[in-house]
């Protein structure tokens, strides 16, 4: 049995390279990079839609990436329960193909901003968290414009238990200061009801390696891994 | 501006009346408006640096005398081996006249240009460095206008191309309040194969060129304007001088570009820059000593209707020329095809010598292909100004007030402060390379996927001091900017300048540009380090006061490292251990941010370079980086070394207790030594049981090194040796350090 994981490619992607470098060579699980044209869900267990600026941004961060043919391949995967995740503007297109509800905002400061921040856990059950306890607070990177988290339904979301990580400062308070770009409720990444679909704004990728890390932290890793022991888990 | 006469009709034209001459002189014939206006871009100080290329000729042959170096100066980057099979292709430029007018787009296009010439050697660029000079912010609406826009053109660009923008550095300074300085620099990465596979020329007839990319348009036409019927109705308002950019067909275009070459069918290539298509085929087929047939009606046009002389001087953005062996003309066209590129195949090379372009049926470009680089050269006049020997002899005035408010008003300062603001908005991360981060380091380091090798780069130079002096001023900047990768641990491979000056046709403004490049060329010949390409901005001068900036010729550097335990970094790491800097200090004051900050003085005497000690220096940090004796290292600049241990303490919140008693060497005041900005001085963080070891190395190489201190607990900094004791608190400091620019710039 071999894994395979896509990693789509929208025109105006970016960290595509980066997401398919981590997990061939830091992961070991078979990725490739696929044109977005191209994209067909039969051949793969897992999708990552990248960070980047799919079309430019134009008209709206995400949206028409997110009505890309990959969407549609995207959207059978959603069905049958395989795992997807969307990172920064994959997150963005998520949300504008309605994987995700919600939407994502210019952030507070009408900036864009790159910086470390730290996220805690707070729903350890989805597909890529699976290998994290609740309440671990993170350090990972991010880096956008439009990344300010909001929802008219907030209390759905948590009922359905779709709120995955909320920015926090290093001991895990939910503070506006811990909150780089004006999120609803510190809100940093989602997931669908079924739990099988994250989108997040911070780079799990750019987070997987010591070598890149301020304090040599590895968290980005276990989005990976669990994403990983997911398919393991559903192929058996 | 300048009246002839072109077949029986008058015509405004930029060149000089001889210049226009030694065209028809050339041609033996009038020249056709399209030709014209070929020549009148072509023979501008912008692409023929007729002003400037007499004094380059000391940079021309770097290749030549350095085995590394893949490519030199004239080519559109530089490119270097950087062993294991990789080249390394880097170049900066300016792009000063259009931001100073539109700051966003402005300095958008720049980036965009700037990647544009590493691209076209074939390589992926991988990261963006931007040296930029205001007026000052504080109090001045235009200044923070302009530094916004910059910095969000700059931002919006980059991050949208996905090359993270890995360094830069700014100054503020009333003389670039008029005339803002916006440098872009770009690193690219590739195999040396792919470097092969995209020189700059055309060197094989019957090849197919093919223009790719965005669509031409009326933007960013000038040069000749005509008085006659036919081109009035090209009014001014139909032709914006400053382009305006589109990062995501950039985008596109890298990865079609880059995928292109890959199938090994792309014979050659060029960006389309300033003078469009004319400056593309013209040195396409000059240096590669071919000729070319090509067909205007085939490139598609922004708008119907466009003439020849249009379409042919367009300097619209985000197009590529290829040139494409017959036998894989497809395959190259399906590249573009797969990322909905627009191309078009425009004509074929020949071996004629001779660029031929049609309109149709019509010849409108006959002249042999290498015409249009042979301009004219001219020796400009240089003279010292006068007012020099009044400014280097003003002297410090005694403070009149204490030490620790004048550290705080310095690192308060616009010059000093932190940039944070600044580079939080740039994606400096992405491409999974950034090990040193901004404000980790002085310079930026970027790792080699796959290796052990890691790219150190920083860019920059001290105005200031270029002002008082600009030959010693150039080489300080060269110091400083080595001093920056070495600092990281890097060994300096290679350099870039961007010569930003004032109107080379003023003697005194002339003269800057004159000692400036003499001062690189004798810096880089005695240190051997290859000068591999550079870019010459001039007429940054106000047109209303007569000032010209402050002479700017920016340095980019980047160095190597060989494996990831030998990357050293800024911050101070742990308490007991001994502060020790590399170097004595001299009484050089001038073009100091104590003079400007304090004293609100620009004279005095500025930093001096003695090359002998820098090379003793870099050799014993190298000695103390193999022994692994180095913790933390930062170079000394601006605000003198004082700040640059304040500096060093704010990450890990660190403190330092010092004693300067046995330093002051050179019987300096007080203030001098504190404050002085001689260069080419390092603070090292060292452990005290290595201290003995340290000296001796010191002593073997004949470099002065002192221990001033050890580094505590408490965040606070405690200095004894001078006639009164100074207390600083880190927090404070850092404070004031953070809130500068995010208060004048955060209405």
């Amino acid at each position: 049995m071999t894994i395979k994981i896509a990693v789509i490619q929208f025109p105006g992607a970016n960290c595509d390279l980066d997401a398919v470098h981590v997990l061939n060579d830091v992961i070991g699980v078979e990725t490739s990079l696929v044109w977005h044209n191209h994209f067909k869900e039969a051949n793969f267990d897992g999708v990552v839609l990248p960070g980047g600026f799919s079309f430019g941004d134009y008209l709206r961060a995400g949206i028409i990436a997110a009505h890309s043919p990959a969407l549609d391949e995207a959207r059978i995967m959603l069905k049958d329960g395989r795992p997807i995740i969307g990172i920064c503007n994959g997150f963005q297109i998520l949300v504008e193909a309605e994987f995700l509800p919600g939407a994502l905002l210019q952030n507070e400061a009408l900036r864009f901003v790159c910086k470390w921040v730290n996220i805690k856990v707070i729903n350890n059950r989805t597909a890529f968290t699976h290998k994290m306890n609740k309440d671990d607070v993170l350090a990972i990177p991010i880096a956008h414009g439009e990344g300010r988290y909001y929802t008219d339904n907030l209390k759905e979301l948590e009922e359905n238990d779709q709120i995955v990580f909320k920015y926090s400062t290093e001991d895990g308070s939910f503070t506006s200061e811990a909150n780089p770009n004006g999120s609803l409720e510190n809100i940093a990444g989602i997931c669908n009801i079924e739990q099988t679909c994250l989108g997040l704004m911070p780079h799990p990728e750019r987070a997987s390696e010591s070598i890149l890390s301020p304090k040599q932290t590895i968290h980005g890793r276990i989005f990976f891994e669990s994403m990983i022991e997911f398919i393991k888990r559903r192929l058996t | 501006m300048t009246k002839v006469k072109l077949n029986g009709e008058e015509v405004n034209i930029e060149m000089t009346k001889d210049e226009f001459e030694k065209v028809k002189e050339l041609l033996d014939r009038d020249p056709t408006i399209t030709e014209l206006g070929g020549f009148d871009v072509m023979w501008s100080e912008h692409c023929s640096y007729k002003s400037s290329r007499p004094k380059l000729k000391l940079f021309e042959d770097a290749e030549a005398n350095y085995d590394y170096v893949l490519a030199g100066p004239g080519e559109d980057a530089g490119v270097i081996d950087i062993g294991d099979g990789y080249a390394l292709a880097f170049r900066i430029e300016s792009h000063n006249h259009p931001s100073a007018i539109e700051p966003y787009h402005g300095a958008a296009t720049g980036i965009g240009g700037i990647i544009r010439d590493v691209l076209c050697m074939g390589v992926r660029p991988i990261a963006l460095l931007d040296p930029l000079r205001f007026g000052r912010l504080a109090g001045n609406s235009h200044s923070q206008w302009l530094f916004k826009y910059v910095v969000k053109g700059i931002a919006d660009y980059g991050n949208c191309t996905g090359i993270p923008t890995i360094g830069g550095e700014v100054e503020f300074d009333d003389s670039f309040e008029n005339n803002c300085i916006v440098n872009v620099a770009c690193i690219g990465l590739g195999t040396i194969e792919d470097f092969k596979h995209a020189p700059s020329r055309a060197y094989n007839p019957g090849d197919y060129i093919i223009l790719m990319g965005g669509s031409t348009g009326k933007d960013g036409i000038h040069g000749v304007t005509f008085a006659s019927r036919t081109l009035t109705e090209m009014s001014e308002a139909d032709r914006p001088a400053v382009q305006i950019g589109d990062p995501f067909t950039k985008k596109m275009i890298i990865e079609a570009t880059l995928e292109a070459v890959k199938t090994g069918f792309v014979r050659g290539l060029k960006d389309l820059g300033g003078g469009g298509l004319t400056c593309a085929t013209s040195e396409l087929t000059g240096d590669g000593n071919t000729g070319a047939n090509i067909d205007l009606r085939k490139v598609f046009t922004a708008e119907p209707g466009m003439t020849s002389y249009e379409i042919m001087l367009s300097e619209s953005q985000e197009r590529m020329a290829f040139i494409v062996k017959p036998e894989g003309l497809e395959v190259v066209l399906n590249v573009f095809r797969k990322y909905e590129m627009a191309f078009a195949v425009i004509g074929k090379t020949d071996d004629s010598k001779v660029l031929k372009v049609f309109d149709g049926e019509e010849l409108v470009v006959s002249l042999p292909a290498k015409a249009l680089s042979e301009s004219p050269m001219f020796k400009r006049a240089e003279k010292r100004p006068e007012y020099l020997e009044r400014l280097l002899a003003q002297k410090t005035p005694e403070p009149t007030i204490g030490f620790k408010d004048i550290i705080e008003k310095l690192i308060a300062s616009e010059n000093i402060c932190s940039k944070e603001w600044v580079y939080r908005q740039y994606d400096h991360e992405v491409g999974v390379r950034s090990v040193v981060k901004c404000g980790d380091g002085d310079s930026g380091v970027l790792r080699i996927i796959g290796t052990d090798k890691f790219i150190a780069a920083s860019v920059g130079v001290n105005s200031k001091h270029c002002y008082l002096d600009p030959y010693e001023g150039a080489k300080g900047g060269l110091v400083e900017i080595c001093g920056n990768v070495i600092a990281n641990g890097a060994k300096p491979m290679a350099m870039v300048n961007c010569c930003n000056f004032g109107n080379p046709e003023i003697p005194e403004s002339f003269w800057y540009f004159s000692k400036a490049v003499e001062g690189m060329n004798d810096f880089c010949r005695t240190l051997r380090i290859p000068i591999v390409g550079g870019n010459v901005s001039f007429y940054n001068e106000d047109e209303v006061t007569k000032t010209a900036i402050k002479a700017t010729p920016q340095i980019m550097i980047v160095g190597i490292i060989n494996g990831f335990e030998n990357i050293i970094t800024l911050p101070f790491k742990e308490s007991g251990n001994d502060i020790l800097i590399v170097g004595e200090t001299e009484a050089e004051l001038g073009g100091s941010e104590y003079h400007s900050v304090i004293h609100g003085l620009e004279g005095g005497i500025p930093p001096k370079i003695d090359e002998e000690k820098i090379q003793a220096r870099w050799n014993l940090l190298f000695e103390l980086y193999q022994e692994k004796l180095i913790k933390a290292n930062h170079d000394v600049n601006k605000g003198g070394f004082i700040i640059s241990i304040t500096e060093m303490c704010f990450k890990n919140k660190i403190g330092a207790d010092m004693d300067l008693t046995g330093y002051n060497i050179k019987k300096l005041r007080d203030d001098e030594l504190l404050f002085s900005e001689t260069v080419g001085r390092f603070i090292i963080e060292t452990s005290s049981k290595d201290y003995d070891r340290i000296l001796g190395l010191a002593e073997k190489f004949n470099v002065t090194v002192k221990k001033i201190g050890s580094l505590t607990s408490k965040p606070e900094i405690n200095i004894k040796g001078l006639k009164q004791d100074v207390k600083l608190n880190i927090n404070k400091m850092k404070e004031l350090y953070d809130s500068t620019i995010p208060n004048l710039m955060e209405i």
